[in-house]
This record gives C-alpha cells, structure tokens and sequence, in this order.
C-alpha cells in the first residue's frame, strides 16, 4: 500500500510526505475534535451520568435545525455556551503552542515556553487587580481580560528593555531578566490574594487556567491575534531554523537575527497575551506541545509550526471537555488537567534521554 | 539589783509581750479572715461548639476576638465593652472599628499576649495552631462554630455564658429564634411551593449540600439547584444552571464582587432562564449569609422575602 | 564564477583592543588563500570583517570593487559561504534539514518553501560531499568528520563565489583533515571557488594553499606562496620557534618540522666526528648538539640524507659528489675534522665501495689514539655491502679497543665532557 510505502521511506523526500500526511491528519483530528467534544458537557449527550441527558438525535437537532421537542435551551447550551467554548479552546490551544514553538526557537532551548518573558505573571496581576478597580463594572466581562492583557503587555515591555542592550537582543539575559520580574510579580499577585483573604476565590479558576467564563465575543476577539500571530510565526519558519544554528550562521545566511528575534518576541507575547486574558494560566502546553511535534516532524519549522498549532488546538479542546465533565454539574480548571499530563511526559522524555545514553 | 533596773527589766518584757499579741493578733486575723471570707463561685466552665470543655477563673473582663462572627456575637449580648482587640476583618458592628487589631488567618500573637487578654473567641476558619500557641501562653479560647440557624441561636446563648451577660443574650437568642419561626412557619408550610434558586458569592460559584448557604435557602423555602453536586462549595458549569432553569437568582456582594444583574442576564445562554427572563435576579450583602452571627437570620428573612414575595409583603 | 575580495586599510578594536591593524591584500580568481599566525593575531576576527559579522568602515573589504555594506545581507549570503569550526545544535534536525539551509539566501520571498532548484543544488552538493547517504539521520548523531561534510554541503548549496574557512580541521583526526581538505581542494579547483581558509596547521596549509596571507599581532606580516612565506626566519619571527623547512617527496609541497637543539642548550664545547650515512647520522648528531657537544660530519655524499641533516643543523660536513667512491681529497678533509674532535662515532651507516674509506677513516683515528665508539648495526640489518670487508674492519675496530654501544643514547654517558 501506498501509506506504507511512505512510512518506510527513509530518504528525506519520505520524511517530508510523512510531515505532510502528518499535517492533513492533525487537521482531521482537529476537525474531529470540535464536533465531538461539542456533544460533552454536564447535559451530555457525552457526559457524566448525571442530570437528565440530551440525547444524540436532540444534540444533533438543537445545533443543526434549532427547534424540536426539547426544551428551547438546548439549542442556548450548544450555540451559546458549548460551540463559542470549545472554539475559544481550540484558539488558546493553537496561540499556547505556537507561541512555545517560536520562543523555543528564539531562545534555542527546548524547555522554554512562552510564558518566560513575563506575560503570565503580568497577567495575574491585571486579573487579580480587576476586582479592586471599579472599572468591572462599567465594562463587565470584558474588564479582566482587557486589564489583564494590558499589563501582560506592558510587563513583556520592562522585560525586553532590560533584555535589549543596544539594539541587540541578548535571549540570556532576557530570559534571566523575565525571571526576575516574573518572581516579583509573583510576590504582588501572592499579596493581593492573601490582602483580599477568603476573597481570593474566584481568582483559583483563573491563576489554574480555565474556559468557563467563554463566549462568541471572546472568540471573535481572540481569532484576530491568534491567527494572524501564526501565519507570521509560520512564515518565519525557516529563518527560525538557521537561528537556531546561532547568531553567526544566521548573519552568514543572510538572516537578520535581531529583527527575527524580535519579531518572534512580539509576535509570541500577543499570541500569548490574547490567549492568558480570557482563559488565565494555562500552563504546559506551550512548552509540552511542541516538544512532542518534534518527536514526529523533526526541528523544520515549515512543519512543526502547523503541526504544533494544530496539534495544541486539539490537545486544549480535549483538555477542556475532560475539565467540564469529569466532575457532575462543576468546573474543573483545565490547567490541572494540562498539568497532570505535564508530569509523566517530562518523566516519559527523562526515560527516552536516559536510554538514549548518557553523554549523548 | 537596783530598784530601777527591775522597772526597766519589767518594762521590757511587757513590751516584748504586746509585740507579740500584736504579732499573733496579725496573723490570727488573717487566718480568720481568709477561713471565714464569704466563699466565691470563682470558675466559669464553658462547653464551646467544637464540645471542648474551658474552665475560665471569672468572667472574663479583657476578650480577644479573632474572627468577625464571634465578634458581632458579643456586641449583640451587650458584652462590646469587654472587647479589646478583634481581627482585620471585624468591621460590624461599627464600634469594632475602632478596636485594636490583630491581624486575621496568621495572627500577631505579640501583639493579643501584649493586650493581656483573659480569653480569645473564635470561628472555625482560623487555623487553630496559633492559638494552642497563644493557650500554652495562658490565654484560653473558645469556639464558635455554628453549621445552622438553631447553632446560631445557641451561639448567641454561649456568648451570653461566657461574658454573664445571660439575661440579654436569651432575650436575643428568643427574639432571633421568634423571627426564624415566623419565617419558617410560612415558608415551609404545607402547599407551600419550592421555587427553583440559584445563589452565587462569585460567578459561579454556588452553596451546595452540608454548606449554611445551602441550609438558609432551604429554611427560606426554596430549592438550591446546587443541592445535588458533590462539593460544599462547588464551581458549577454553565449548562448545568441553564438546564436547571432557576426561578431566583440572587448574587452576593462582598469586597471583590464585580457582578451586576445585567452581566448575570448577558451570560451566553442565561436569557431562556427563567429568572433572567423574568428579571428576578437580586443582591444581597456577603455578610449577611457568610457570618453566623445574629444578622444570618436578617438575612434568612431577606431571602425568604426574594424566594417568596407572596407570603411576606 | 570568480570574484576579488579586496581588502584595503582594514583596522578593528574590541573596545580599546586594537586587533587588525592596517590589513592590505586581494585574492586572486580561484586561489586558495590560506590565513595564519599565532592565536591571538586576528585571523578569525578578519574572516569576520569579510563576511561582515563585525562591522568595518566604509571601503575596507570591496567584493568586486563594491563595498560590502552596500550589499544586502542575503546578496553577501549568495557571494560568501562560511564553514565554521563546529556546529551545535540540540535540536533533531536531519543531514539534509542542515543543508536545505544553504539555499535560504536564495529563497525569492518570505513565503517560498523548498523549491525544485532547491532540492536539486540541495542533491548535488550533498553527492560531491558524500554525505546523501545519511541525509535524513540526525545531524548530531553523526561523526565530527561527516558534520563537517555536511557543513560543507551547505556551504555548496548557497552556491558562493568563494568558501570561507575558519579552522575546519579543528575538532577533526587525521583522516577527517585529509577528507575535508582534499575535499574543499577539489571545489577549489574543478569549480573556481575561491577559498580563503584561516588554517592553524602550518603543514596542512603547506599542502593546500596557493598563497598564505601570514598575520602577527594584528599586522598582515607577508602574504606569497608556501615557499616565500614559510621559511625559518620568517616562522621564527612570528611565531617565535626554530624550525627546519623540507619538502614533501611526493606533493613537493613545503613543510617544517621542529628544529633540534634550541639554541638554549648550553655548547661545551667538546666536539665529536660522526661517520654515518644512509640517515643512521640524524639521530646522532641530535642526541649529541641537544647534549651540548659541537658535531663535525663527513664524509657524505650530497644526496645523502644525512647530508641534508647537517646542514640543516649547519654542521661542518665534508661533502662528496654522489655515485662516486670518496677522493683523497675529501678523505683528507674527513681526516682533518677528526684530528679536531675529541671522540669519533661510527654510526651503522651501510657500507659500499664509495664510503669504505669512513671506516679506515675511524682505523686511524683508532690508531692515533682518539676515543672511538661504534654504534652496534639494529640485529638483522646487514649494512656490509662490500663482501665482507667493511664487518671484519668493524670487528677490527673493535678489538683495537673501540668501544660498542648497542645504541646512541648510551654515548652522553660514556663520553666525558670537556669543561
């Protein structure tokens, strides 16, 4: 057969067929993904076994025809709450990995992700902030993100400026330096949350990462970032492989690694800004996502891009409707899931390097 | 010997001798009076909510309170006075403000054994190591821990025990307990419907089975839509509320609330729930459900009032 | 194909460091330049400047009479293609990952993938280099000697005008040097490549250089062909250490080798005649010159070995005209040098009709009374070839009281020094 054909292929004509197959599967399975996991929720027709389930016949009428002989919410729970839900996922999921591809890149270090310049400790501290501003009121649900996008932004600024010296971008000392603020920020976040004492409730779902607070206006709002973000990260993609040779091979291959740099710096933080401001700290799967991609398609970018932001989509599509039905009728933060894979894959990559040989 | 010499010989012995009844005479008197002193009841013995057993010298003059429910409980048995230091949190009733703080969860232990308090109250969300610190100091505490309204009224009596002011706290605890009746006898009356009622303290996150929120919805006739998850405090998904449809809805206002009745009403999906389409979303004070004090029962009488605006006009 | 690179006035500073001072020179079509000097005197930083990785002014490296800032960085990747001395990476990109690199400064827009050209140049370069065969393993799985090869197909398939080299044979062995320098020779050659190549090894840029640019302390000290530029004067002068200068039998081309006896040795003074030839002498004369001892030789024909190695070491030597039985004259010569010396070696030189007056030589000086030693012939190594008589005048030797040693490095302690 021909698929077997290319999977024996060893030259590198067979390695890139397989990246391709891989790419059209991993549309496939994210295509796959929407609709199945649009039928799993607290009311089913995939769910917990508890309330009353709509069936498949009704799921399948209240999100195609609209009206039948069930109650007029069901067509509310799938267009309103489920469809924007698991579409906001499929966008976070998406930026998340892409973005840790073109950190991992930037700072040619595998276990970078794009949280390292301080986006997500910025954002806490734009969330976390939110209930003590009156502004939530005037502008509702669209108050948190705002201010925690804004003050991700901002905070990646401060790091990049103690990063760049002299218009050049030096990744150590960017890295060194988004550490340091990140655990600064840490500490304010740590203080607002015991200053407001058992208030600090609500701001659980968001500092573990979490899709319950979705809806369509934060899908429209989020595809913008996400999708332009990858298209340019894509197109970067094999300026970001002879980076990741060094900054002597990139000059000497025409490649102007400061403005590459930085354009995946900017590029990166937006992605990943627009991303943690409606869904919090969603952690692990920028930096777990593309790990694994390259496991299949090797370090070419002009492949582990897409197969990462497509792979990432569908990962956080299925991360979350593990979230919203595991436990009956209640919300369990995705990042807990996400983390819980993070441990046995580092185990599992510990396993593979150790039996690979030391000292290799 | 000389004639004077045995007068002067004769005087000193005579004084020697009144010295001595004088000095005999003393510590006979005190004998007496500590043997025949009117006897006092001395010890006050306090069974808190957690069935701890405190043996107290005396009414305690100078009280600590560490927790804003145990707080308002002594204000409201008239025992405000005695209070001398409170955590951050005690702001009701507005006395309190004024009073020394001591910090609230993590408590400045220097700064309560500084006030020489002769007793600590407490509620049960203060982590309790800190306080067997503060007894092995010599300061003893006592619990407050209701996990209903009748633990409520009960609270209100052993506030009443350990300040002596009795005679006002059973006037309190019968005038709360009439309010209760008066609620419950009309809520939960035969006939009596149940309408459906979400409560939510922050977005989504609801009252379920065993929590006080959960029992006050039930006392105030209606019926929690959380009252079959699985946790005391759960984060419920938005379908499930949607399908559950409540006829109520009624959010709570604390320091960090920032929900309003017309973002509860855009909630993707909340306009086929019956509530939002009939615009019965109301707010209530936080405090008034969270602190186990004499207000719950204000604000038992609140809820009942939004569940059932039929039986109290 | 050809292009000049010239560079004129070149001077740069880290800072307060002045590196290159005033470097002048232009390639020519298709040489191999080869780049040296000590460590330290600015040959990478020069390579550097070329391909504009640091910053120089205005005019001082022209490409084809163009200065190089006014070519953009892509155009510059299409002239010069860098090999540098190692290549890092962690991540699993193949053979062929690392080669189809060399075609990014060719790619037409931000959006083109891999093209056809692409792929062909990609096949081509990595057929002349040899290293299809494992295009699609890991890059870091393979051996120093193949990355390199691999580096060097990259550098094919940016398709330059001329090859840039920055000690490629650093991290290599031996057979690893021969294949990427035979290598980079043959694009060299059969494609007109210029090669500007910073080589450490004096030897290995000996064999493949058409010219060596020679740089100390930052200054271009001489730049010509192997055979100008590497004499011992010259090498003592940069870099400080004497050597001797012969040539490959086979190629021609030139190489050095350390000189024997630095001239720290103190000289005694007492001086020593060594009869050898064949090249039995040159360990002699080392052992004895780095002992401090002043060595006269003769009498040796011109094309013998051991005849270079004297007057490598500048030796008084008594020469003969080749193929042809010793002169008296000479002879007599051989017999003056001994009357001067103290002790006469013999070494195992093999004996013929045209030297056997050596040995009657080492008879008289015997029979004159001088200290004679003679240095036993390896076991099996016949060096009679005149029917026997040169063995029995050795064992005459001998038995007239010439002392045997089974080896030259016996000889310092037996000999007594003249202070």
């Amino acid at each position: 057969m021909a698929w077997m054909k290319v999977a024996r292929d060893g030259t590198p004509d067979g390695a890139r067929r397989r990246s391709y197959l891989l790419m059209l599967s991993l549309v496939g399975l994210l295509v796959v993904s929407v609709m199945v996991t649009t039928l799993v929720g607290t009311l089913g027709p995939i769910g917990p076994g508890d309330p009353e389930r709509i069936s498949f016949r009704e799921a399948l009428e209240a999100i195609f025809v609209g009206h039948g002989d069930w109650p007029s919410y069901y067509s509310a729970v799938f267009w309103d709450v489920r469809i924007p839900r698991v579409l906001l996922a499929g966008l976070v999921g998406a930026a998340l990995a892409c973005a840790g591809t073109a950190m991992q890149g930037v700072f040619r270090n595998s276990m970078a992700d794009p949280f390292i310049i301080g986006v997500s400790s910025g954002a806490a501290v734009g969330a976390a902030s939110a209930g003590l501003i009156g502004l939530t009121v005037a502008i509702g649900a669209f108050a948190a993100p705002l201010l925690a996008f804004i003050s991700a932004l901002l905070t990646v600024l401060v790091v990049y400026r103690m990063g760049v010296i002299r218009g050049k971008v030096h990744v150590d000392t960017l890295l060194l330096s988004g550490v340091a603020i990140s655990s600064f920020l840490g500490a304010i976040v740590s203080f607002l949350i015991y200053f407001a004492g058992q208030d600090y409730h609500q701001l659980i779902p968001w500092l573990l990462g979490s899709l319950y607070l979705s809806r369509w206006e934060y899908v429209y709002i989020a595809a913008v970032p996400v999708v332009v973000g990858a298209v340019i990260i894509y197109i970067y993609g094999r300026q970001l492989d002879v980076l990741l040779l060094g900054e002597e091979t990139a000059h000497n291959l025409g490649v102007d690694a400061e403005r590459l740099k930085k354009t995946m710096l900017a590029v990166a933080a937006l992605m990943t800004a627009a991303a943690v401001a409606f869904t919090g700290i969603i952690g692990f799967v920028g930096l777990i996502i593309p790990h694994m991609m390259r496991m299949f398609v090797g370090a070419n970018h002009r492949f582990l891009v897409p197969a990462s932001t497509l792979f990432g989509a569908s990962f956080l599509i299925w991360a979350d409707a593990i979230s919203r039905s595991v436990i009956p009728a209640q919300e369990l933060p995705v990042g807990v899931i996400t983390a819980l894979c993070g441990g046995p894959f580092f185990l599992y990559l510990l396993r593979m390097s150790k039996s690979r040989g030391d000292g290799n | 010997m000389n004639q004077e010499a045995v007068a002067g010989k004769r005087r000193t012995i005579l004084a020697v001798a009144v010295v001595a009844i004088v000095a005999i005479a003393i510590v006979a008197s005190v004998f007496a009076f500590k043997a025949f002193a009117p006897e006092e009841d001395a010890t006050v013995v306090i069974v808190d909510d957690y069935n701890r057993t405190v043996e107290l010298p005396g009414i305690p003059d100078r009280i600590v309170s560490v927790a804003p429910t145990p707080t308002e409980l002594l204000f409201a048995v008239g025992a405000g006075d005695h209070v001398i230091g409170v955590d951050d949190y005690s702001d009701y009733p507005a006395a309190a403000l004024n009073i020394t703080k001591v910090g609230s969860y993590t408590l400045n232990i220097e700064a309560i054994i500084g006030l020489t308090p002769d007793l600590i109250v407490t509620s049960d969300l203060v982590p309790l190591a800190q306080l067997d610190q503060l007894q092995d100091q010599g300061i003893p505490y006592v619990i407050f821990a209701a996990r209903t309204l009748g633990d409520v009224v009960d609270d209100v009596r052993l506030a009443g025990n350990i300040t002596g002011h009795t005679e006002q706290a059973e006037t309190l605890a019968q005038s709360l307990q009439g309010r209760i009746d008066a609620v419950t006898s009309k809520t939960l009356a035969d006939g009596v419907s149940t309408p459906k009622v979400y409560v939510e303290y922050y977005p989504f996150w609801t009252f379920g089975p065993g929590s006080f929120g959960d029992h006050l919805i039930s006392l105030a006739g209606g019926a929690n839509i959380a009252a079959e998850t699985s946790s005391e405090y759960p984060l419920l998904t938005s379908e499930y509320v949607i399908s559950q449809d409540p006829d109520v809805i009624v959010y709570t206002i604390g320091v960090m609330t920032t929900t309003t009745a017309d973002e509860i009403a855009s909630r993707p999906g909340w306009d086929t729930i019956t509530a939002v389409t009939n615009e019965d979303i109301y707010s209530m004070d936080d405090n008034l459900v969270s602190r186990y004090g004499p207000r719950v029962v204000d604000g038992l009488e609140q809820l009942a009032k939004i569940i059932h605006p039929e039986l109290f006009s | 194909m050809a292009i000049r690179v010239a560079v004129s006035g070149l001077s740069f500073s880290f800072g307060e460091k002045k590196v290159l001072k005033d470097i002048t020179f232009e390639t020519r079509d298709g040489e191999f330049l080869g780049l040296m000097g000590p460590n330290g005197s600015g040959k990478t930083t020069l390579l550097r400047c070329i391909t504009e990785y640091l910053k120089t002014d205005g005019r001082a490296v022209l490409v084809d009479m163009k200065p190089i800032h006014t070519l953009p960085p892509r155009e510059l990747a299409r002239i010069f293609a860098v090999v540098p001395q190692s290549t890092v990476t962690d991540f699993p990109f193949t053979a062929y990952d690392i080669v189809m690199m060399g075609r990014v400064p060719h790619a037409k827009g931000m959006l083109s993938g891999e093209t056809e050209a692409d792929v062909k140049a990609v096949r081509g370069a990595m057929d002349r280099t040899d290293t299809w065969r494992f295009a699609s393993r890991p890059f870091t799985e393979l051996s120093g000697g193949e990355r390199q090869r691999v580096i060097i197909a990259r550098a094919i398939a940016q398709e330059p005008k001329a090859l840039l080299l920055d000690e490629p044979t650093v991290y290599l062995d031996i057979s690893g040097q021969f294949e990427i320098m035979d290598l980079v020779k043959r694009l060299n050659r059969e494609h007109g490549i210029t090669v500007i190549a910073v080589l450490h090894e004096v030897n290995l840029a000996a064999r493949y250089c058409d010219r060596i640019a020679l740089l100390s302390d930052g200054r271009l000290e001489t730049i010509g062909s192997p055979e100008e530029v590497l004499t011992p004067e010259t090498i003592r002068g940069v870099y400080g250490v004497d050597v001797i200068v012969r040539r490959d039998p086979f190629t021609h081309a030139v190489y050095v080798m350390p000189r024997p006896s630095p001239s720290a040795v103190q000289r005694h003074g007492t001086r020593v005649h060594v009869l050898c030839g064949g090249g039995t002498g040159g360990p002699v004369m080392k052992l004895l010159l780095d002992s401090g001892y002043s060595v006269s030789t003769g009498v040796l024909n011109v094309l013998d070995s051991d005849y270079q190695n004297a007057n490598d070491l500048h030796l008084p030597v008594v020469a003969e005209v080749p193929f042809s039985q010793i002169s008296p004259e000479a002879h007599a010569e051989n017999m003056k040098l001994i009357d001067r010396a103290e002790y006469v070696i013999v070494s195992p030189f093999p004996v013929g009709p045209g030297n056997i007056s050596n040995l009657e030589a080492a008879a008289r000086a015997l029979a004159s009374g001088k200290k004679v030693f003679v240095i036993a012939a390896p076991a099996g190594h016949g060096i009679d070839f005149v029917g026997g008589r040169a063995d029995s005048l050795i064992k005459g030797l001998i038995s007239s009281g010439a002392v045997e040693v089974a080896g030259a490095d016996e000889l310092p302690g037996l000999l007594k020094v003249n202070r």
